[in-house]
């Protein structure tokens, strides 16, 4: 099988993290800080550890700043959850994923209001547009670090600076770039940022985290045991165990480390390379071809490692069917979760056929994808 | 290839008999029961290979066993290009029907008869097999009819079929203009009637944009994207129509025309091209 679904979950995955979630599994096990024996205080230390690796990886942050959470849809919901009050509003772009755009539908019954900002066809914001949509009660700007749809890469420097001169909290979703590219809050005026464990940063499912500016606190969204402070039925204030109730994915986060570890072995810089080189290809391929329509910015240097396309007068449903039944290619068909991102690229309702590459992926593997969609093409009537 | 090497086995009035066994039977009537013969058809496996390749084994009489194959085949997306066909053997003792194609059919042999799972994400399609989906065109050409014809047609279709008379057991088809009947086949399968007809269309080069597709069977979606995938945009039938052929039928902007008996007719689909 020739897996293209990155953008969903990066696959395969390192044995350096299957080796260490085995690990804690087999040889650890215990619950990390609910209790000091020595397998708990082992299980304490591996969540420590993932913690400050991914601290250094976002450019030396505090790594008490960064909550663990499921997913990124979870650390999203607790962004915004925990920061917006009712009367407040805020911006965000029409390249939304659900897991920003059903929290803020849900957010409206509360009285928390919010304007999508129309981006280009191809997908990509101007910052200027967002001075025009400014309100007295705006609050934040939410902002999708990398579409998932097109892979095309938002100005998250330019808003970042813009929020601030403006006073904004800036919360960007990195689902898409972490681990596809730096991204360091503190040089990108980035107040929060929600990212998964088990895309580019190659850990297991069941991981994410939502890192928050030093300084900016939020509402508990739930609460519960910690480990800490267990005298008081009140949440502990200390982070991040006052977001962090609950027990923690601790094999998750073991092969978490060793996921980030890898992409810092392999280079940030090396990986985005190694993907944009591998897309420029299939771009430069499938744009000529007739029947193939690709949606996205052309400059693909703008963009992760994700491109959607479609073929005339067959659903992407039948496309993706097609390349998994006949050729053995895993690709990611429809709405990607992204409804108005589908919209303002034009492809909605229909939706596109998604190719996502990971740092394992092959140039052969994209030379049998391209064969395969000439093939298609030449047998559709 | 010439169709001369082929063996084609005929359904010339004179050949009737070969198509037929005669049994013995017991009659029950309001007056009694009686021993008496009676002429059933004929049921054959008929296997096709494709470079050989075993495709499918079809149940049919055995006659046209050659535009059988060959319609199977076009129907199936597995031929699609007749300038690369070369040969169709006729083994009748075994019951087996060997076509040769330099056509590269690898995607429709990975894909036959494989039904499309969507996600549910995203549009999806009402087509069930993916064959199917990337075959079908809506269609260019209308042919306008008139009630007359239709009522005409109908007729002609149940006169043509000695065998249905001697055997009530198939189901006729056949190609035609409004005005007239160009081609007939009778079959113990409708889908394999079509296929005959669609067979022989690929062989003969006979255009079908222009032509109407009349049966004795239902108009099922199977009926139906057979029609489509041949260009053949109108359908009549003596039967009813199913609902997932007409929802495919208006997709494909085809004519559907169902239950024609005693001067009566039922317009499920294409109701603009259908004159008083």
């Amino acid at each position: 099988m020739i897996y293209l679904d990155n953008a969903a979950t990066s696959f395969p995955k390192p044995e350096r993290v299957i080796a260490a979630i085995s690990r804690y599994c087999r040889e650890i096990g215990a619950n990390p800080g609910r209790a000091s024996h020595r397998l708990a205080r082992e299980a304490s230390a591996v969540v420590a550890r993932t913690r400050r690796l991914l601290a250094h990886l976002l450019g030396g942050v505090d790594p008490s700043r960064i909550i663990f959470t499921p997913s990124t849809t979870v650390a999203l919901n607790l962004a915004l959850k925990g920061i917006l009050h009712t009367g407040d509003h805020m911006l965000t772009s029409s390249m939304e994923h659900n897991s920003v755009l059903r929290p803020l539908h849900h957010l409206e019954r509360l009285g928390i209001t919010h304007t999508r900002i129309p981006c280009s066809p191809e997908g990509l914001l101007d910052p200027a547009d967002i001075r025009r949509h400014l309100r007295p009660e705006t609050r934040l700007i939410a902002l999708v670090h990398a579409s998932n749809v097109t892979g095309g890469l938002m100005p998250v420097a330019e808003v970042g600076a813009l929020a601030r001169e403006l006073g904004l909290l800036f919360l960007v979703d990195g689902a898409q770039t972490m681990g596809a590219l730096p991204v360091e809050p503190e040089r990108l005026s980035i107040d929060l940022l929600a990212g998964p464990g088990h895309k580019g940063l190659l850990g297991p499912m069941g991981t994410g985290f939502l890192y928050v500016r030093p300084g900016l606190d939020l509402d508990t969204l739930w609460e519960g045991g910690t480990g800490s402070r267990s005298e008081s039925t009140t949440q502990p204030e200390s982070w991040p165990d006052r977001f962090e109730s609950g027990t923690l994915n601790a094999p998750g986060l073991a092969g978490l480390a060793e996921g980030i570890a890898e992409v810092q072995e392999r280079g940030l810089d090396a990986i985005a390379a190694h993907k944009t080189r591998l897309m420029e290809r299939l771009y430069q391929e499938f744009h000529p071809l007739p029947g193939v329509i690709v949606y996205g910015p052309a400059r693909r240097h703008d963009c992760v490692g994700t491109l959607s396309f479609n073929v005339t007068g067959v659903t992407s449903n039948e496309v993706a069917h097609i390349l998994d039944t006949a050729y053995g290619i895993a690709v990611r068909p429809g709405l990607h979760c992204a409804p108005a991102a589908h919209q303002t690229i034009g492809s909605f309702p229909e939706g596109t056929v998604r190719v996502s590459v990971g740092p394992y992926t092959t140039d052969d593997e994209i030379e049998a994808l391209i064969k395969a969609v000439e093939q298609i093409l030449r047998f559709r009537r | 290839m010439s169709r001369h090497d082929a063996t084609v086995i005929p359904t010339a009035p004179s050949e009737i008999d070969d198509l037929c066994e005669v049994v013995e039977v017991s009659h029950i009537t309001k007056s009694g029961r009686k021993r008496s013969p009676v002429a059933v058809v004929r049921e054959i496996p008929l296997t096709i290979f494709l470079n050989d390749q075993e495709i499918v084994t079809l149940l049919c009489t055995g006659a046209h066993v050659e535009s059988l194959a060959v319609g199977f085949l076009n129907s199936e997306g597995l031929l699609q290009d007749r300038s690369s066909l070369r040969g169709v053997e006729v083994d009748q003792s075994r019951h087996i029907v060997r076509v040769s194609s330099s056509e590269d059919a690898w995607v429709a042999e990975r894909l036959l008869g494989r039904r499309i799972i969507t996600s549910g994400c995203g549009k999806g399609t009402i087509f069930y097999h993916v064959l199917d989906s990337l075959q079908s065109r809506p269609v260019e050409h209308h042919v306008a009819l008139r009630v007359d014809q239709v009522r005409h047609l109908m007729g002609e279709l149940n006169h043509r079929s000695e065998l249905y008379r001697r055997s009530r057991g198939v189901h006729n088809c056949a190609l035609a203009l409004p005005t007239e009947i160009v081609l007939f086949r009778a079959d113990i399968g409708r889908h394999n009637a079509v296929d005959m007809i669609i067979g022989e269309c690929f062989l003969e080069g006979l255009a079908t944009q222009d032509k109407i597709l009349l049966t004795t069977g239902r108009i099922t979606s199977e009926i139906l994207i057979k029609c489509a995938k041949a260009g053949i945009p109108a359908l009549i039938s003596r039967s009813a129509a199913t609902s997932l052929a007409l929802q495919l039928a208006r997709d494909l902007k085809m004519t559907v025309i169902g239950y024609v008996r005693g001067g009566n007719m039922v317009v499920y689909a294409g109701g603009e091209h259908i004159e008083p």
